[in-house]
């Protein structure tokens, strides 16, 4: 198996597959894999290179290339794909796909899911591989039917004649000796018979049974367990430690370094827990030893007023537009560091043997993990098979690759299998974060409320450089050691000084028509880890953006909703969420103790507006019920886009009146749920979602429904007791 | 050593009587549909029945669990054969990330026991120990109403929609 090639851009292949059948796969643009295939023979069954596998038996498997997280993507893609091959997607088996080359993210270059894209990005070529397959088997079927492919017709799985159905399954073995028809015509959106249309989650009735596997439940014969025992302040090294306790402790098999910590590898996980705890170990300080949450804040606001940043963009002549201007708002607002806290704590399984190593874990970043692993065990990476699983939460943290480098440090220290786990101390202690931003807006407008001038600055660490640090060992496995270094060290000089990372601006001018603007940051980085948290930077800059939208509106006296439709002008999918979110608010009649609250934000391609009904007793924030209106273009799977607005409400809520990740002396205060709350079913709102009907392409859903709900919450609040709150979480005094 | 009932079989655990249920149950007996979340009982996903009361299992040694009846997800419905509230998952679409799900359905499946007709107030605090980070409280809420709504014999979750 392993010695197959492919040569084609476009492939057809028998094989001895469990289930047997056609396997096609189609690479995508700019992912066309030259050299032997890797097909991956494990327990679980083959992992092909191939998006659809159809049995003799008429099974349709999907191996779905992005990362069943929660947002619904293996339904997502196998709608679209089953959309063109005519398959009813709820038939469809849905496997998460191996590690290819092939299931390459075309935007990523690399195999991965984030930024809310892999319904957009797969799209077009996941619908061409359903056509292009459908209508090989149809040329299979006027082969062995004897009758012009043009008479033929599909329907769920089948293939049509008169009276008379087919089942593809018929036609397999014929399908695999022709040629891969390319670029079949695709249906017209009218013609769309899943693709629109609600329809059960694919992962339902495993998740509602405890039978979807997580990365956690990886057990293999003889697996020992690893726990690491971390420094408080992130980056530090042991200087020396005792385990003689730990070392005797039940079930102990062997303590090792890491490049992290100290690893306790022991028979149980309890076992491993336990004995972690007798270990002493005395850490070096560094420059992060000394930082406390009021010196970030204290810098961060320090580096705005110095007024040395770098100019990210800017548009027309803002100087001179505040220069002639009656009135200028100038404004601080202030996010906090945040942890993403999935509920599935970080965890791999490896097994290093002299025939490769098997992973099975849930990471965002298929491809990098594999690349790391080839980097650290020296192994072939065709040998290095990765079984990714349901991810149990990810929200950017799973992006990153931690827990693959210390399971692998573990694992080549131990002759056998061996399962890292993560307790939830280690999770928010030390993690990578949601950088703290300080946001500074400038801005003014005509009396009709038209915005004339508007500057933005954010201070703040930096995501980008950080995360690429983390990630670039895996991503260029063969690239030295010393260079990597230095490429990171160039992109935090380049950051620190030239050029602006575009994720710590994002969100802080691209919402509205400005006539003229400028976006400029100051690079204030402590040395915490940081990573892409849900949304990134509009995480915060729609805070500050939509606040000072409100207190514009104030200043001048103006509607909000109306000052924002005034600032939409060229923006007519914005303008059209605004201007349907604003009826509803208007129409809605809520009691005297309620207050409602309005804030839009675009963000991943999608545009989002919501209104929260808040009201406030004894300083206690309540948010009873937030309306969402969202244009993400042609939803693919409505019931899943009103999910993921709901999900993305609660999450934003989450940190709206609690996120917060304090440091002192360098450590992250914060442990586990007691200290760092996450919003509960006593304090959720309701939350109703309108689609705005759209046959445009689908752009993103899994992000863009955080940014609008803290200034959504925030000018509710202000509403409520005329207090303007500017830092996050938001705290009545 | 100690002996419990474990969805419905007699098992023995002979290992450290301090070790928490959950680690027994997911190690020892290879029951994984119970999750790991917090080690401290804030989070939930542990949940399992004891004696038919939902208890958080992280921190529960399995000593507790002597001469006792121990129910898991697994135990509760299987696809084959759903508890009522498990089609209702699946009907109303509940589960995102799906970790907590687990948790959350025991914890529900404790209270429409004891109180099948329970209101939204009464799965408000019953629910309230479960965390989901994704954010599914809506529809987990809809859900357990639904069922609730037939032990009624009324579709509960229009009347708490009107509420």
């Amino acid at each position: 198996m392993s010695n197959q090639t492919l040569s084609r851009r476009h492939f057809l292949k028998t094989s001895g597959l469990i289930g047997g059948g056609v396997v096609v796969a189609v690479a995508l643009p700019g992912c066309a894999f030259q050299g032997p295939h890797p097909i991956e023979v494990a327990d679980s069954g083959f992992v092909p290179n191939a998006f659809l596998q159809i049995t003799p038996d008429n099974n349709v498997i999907f191996y779905c290339p992005s990362d069943e997280m929660g947002q619904g993507i293996r339904t997502g893609l196998a709608t679209i794909v089953g959309e063109e091959l005519d398959v009813d997607p709820a038939t469809m088996l849905v496997k998460a796909a191996g590690s290819h080359e092939d299931y390459n993210n075309p935007e990523f270059g690399v195999q991965g899911t984030g930024g809310s894209n892999a319904v957009r990005v797969f799209y077009e070529p996941l619908r061409q591989v359903g056509a292009d397959t459908r209508a090989l088997l149809l040329n299979a079927a006027s082969l062995e039917l004897g009758i012009p492919s043009d008479q033929l017709r599909t329907d769920r799985g089948f293939v049509i004649v008169g009276d008379n159905r087919y089942p593809y399954g018929d036609f397999v073995e014929t399908a695999s000796t022709l040629e891969m028809p390319v670029a079949s015509p695709l249906k017209a959106p009218s013609d769309f018979q899943y693709i629109g249309a609600d329809a059960p989650r694919i992962d339902a009735l495993a998740k509602a049974t405890g039978t979807a596997s997580f990365g956690i439940d990886a057990d293999l014969p003889g697996m020992v367990y690893a726990v690491v025992v971390r420094p408080p302040v992130a980056g530090s090294k042991a200087l020396k430690y005792d385990d003689s306790a730990a070392r005797v402790a039940p079930g102990v098999q062997a303590i090792v370094p890491v490049s992290s910590g100290i690893a306790v590898i022991a028979e149980g996980y309890w076992q491993a827990n336990q004995a972690a705890k007798k270990l002493t170990v005395v850490w070096e300080e560094n420059a992060l030893s000394a930082v406390t949450s009021q010196q970030v804040r204290r810098d961060l606001k320090t580096a705005l007023d110095a007024d040395d940043d770098t100019e990210s963009t800017h548009e027309g002549d803002p100087d001179k537009a505040f220069a002639a201007a009656d009135m200028i708002l100038e404004t601080d607002y202030y996010a906090p560091f945040l942890a993403h806290a999935p509920m599935e704590p970080l965890n791999a399984t490896l097994h290093i043997t002299e025939d490769g190593a098997e992973l099975w874990t849930g990471v965002q970043f298929v491809g990098a993990a594999q690349g790391v692993l080839e980097r650290l065990t020296g192994l072939p990476r065709g040998d290095i098979k990765i079984h990714n699983q349901f991810l149990g939460g990810g929200f950017g943290r799973r992006a990153t690759l931690s827990h693959i480098v210390e399971v692998a440090e573990i694992a080549m220290s131990i002759d056998k299998p061996v399962q890292l786990l993560w307790s939830r101390e280690d999770d928010l202690r030390h993690g990578f974060y949601r950088p703290a931003a300080m946001m500074k807006i400038k801005a003014t407008t005509d009396e009709e409320g038209r915005v004339t001038a508007w500057q933005a600055r954010r201070s703040g660490a930096n995501i980008t450089a950080q995360t690429m640090k983390n990630a670039l060992p895996g991503v260029l496995p063969s690239m030295p050691t010393s260079l990597l270094n230095g490429l990171v060290g160039v992109m935090d000089y380049v950051f620190d000084n030239w050029a602006v990372d575009g994720s710590s601006v994002e969100g802080l001018h691209e919402t509205y028509s400005l006539p003229s603007y400028r976006v400029s940051h100051a690079s204030v980085d402590h040395g915490l880890p940081t990573t892409f948290w849900r949304s990134v930077g509009h995480s915060y800059t729609s805070f500050a953006v939509e606040s000072m939208m409100d207190e514009l509106a104030e200043a001048r006296q103006i509607d909000p909703v109306a000052l924002r439709l005034k600032n939409l002008e060229g923006k007519p999918r914005m303008q059209n969420v605004v201007a349907q979110a604003g009826k509803l608010m208007a129409d809605m009649s809520v009691p005297e103790t309620h207050h409602l609250g309005f804030a839009a934000h675009s963000s991943f391609g999608t545009d989002v507006a919501q209104i929260a009904e808040v009201s406030v007793t004894n300083g206690n924030i309540r948010v009873h019920k937030v309306t969402c209106v969202v244009d993400c273009g042609l939803a693919v799977n409505p019931d899943i886009v009103r999910a993921q607005l709901e999900g993305a409400v609660m999450f934003a809520l989450t940190a709206t009146l609690y996120g917060q990740i304090d440091l002192d002396g360098g450590a992250v205060v914060q442990s586990n749920f007691h200290n760092y709350p996450i919003l509960r079913m006593n304090e959720s709102p309701a939350v109703d979602v309108v689609i705005i009907n759209s046959d445009t392409p689908p752009t993103g859903i899994g992000e863009p429904g955080v940014p609008p709900l803290a200034p959504a919450v925030a000018n509710a609040v202000y509403r409520a007791t005329g207090q303007r709150l500017r830092d996050l979480p938001l705290q009545l005094t | 050593m100690i002996t419990f009932s474990l969805n419905g079989d007699s098992v023995s655990f002979t290992g450290d009587p301090n070790t928490p249920l959950l680690w027994v149950i997911r190690d020892e007996f290879k029951l994984k549909g119970s999750k790991f979340g917090c080690g401290a009982g804030l989070c939930g996903a542990c949940t399992m029945h004891l004696d038919g009361s939902a208890i958080k299992t992280c921190v529960l040694p399995v000593a507790a669990a002597a001469d006792k009846a121990v129910t898991t997800i697994e135990g509760l419905g299987n696809p084959e054969a759903l508890h009522p509230l498990q089609s209702a998952w699946v009907e109303h679409n509940v589960p995102q990330c799906g970790y907590c799900q687990s948790g959350q359905i025991m914890a529900a499946a404790a209270l429409i026991a004891e109180k099948p007709g329970a209101s939204g107030d009464d799965i408000d605090q019953a629910m309230s120990g479960n965390i989901c980070r994704c954010g599914c409280y809506p529809r987990i809420k809809a859900a357990i109403l639904s069922v609730a709504g037939s032990a009624l014999g009324y579709d509960a979750t229009a009347v708490e929609a009107r509420s």
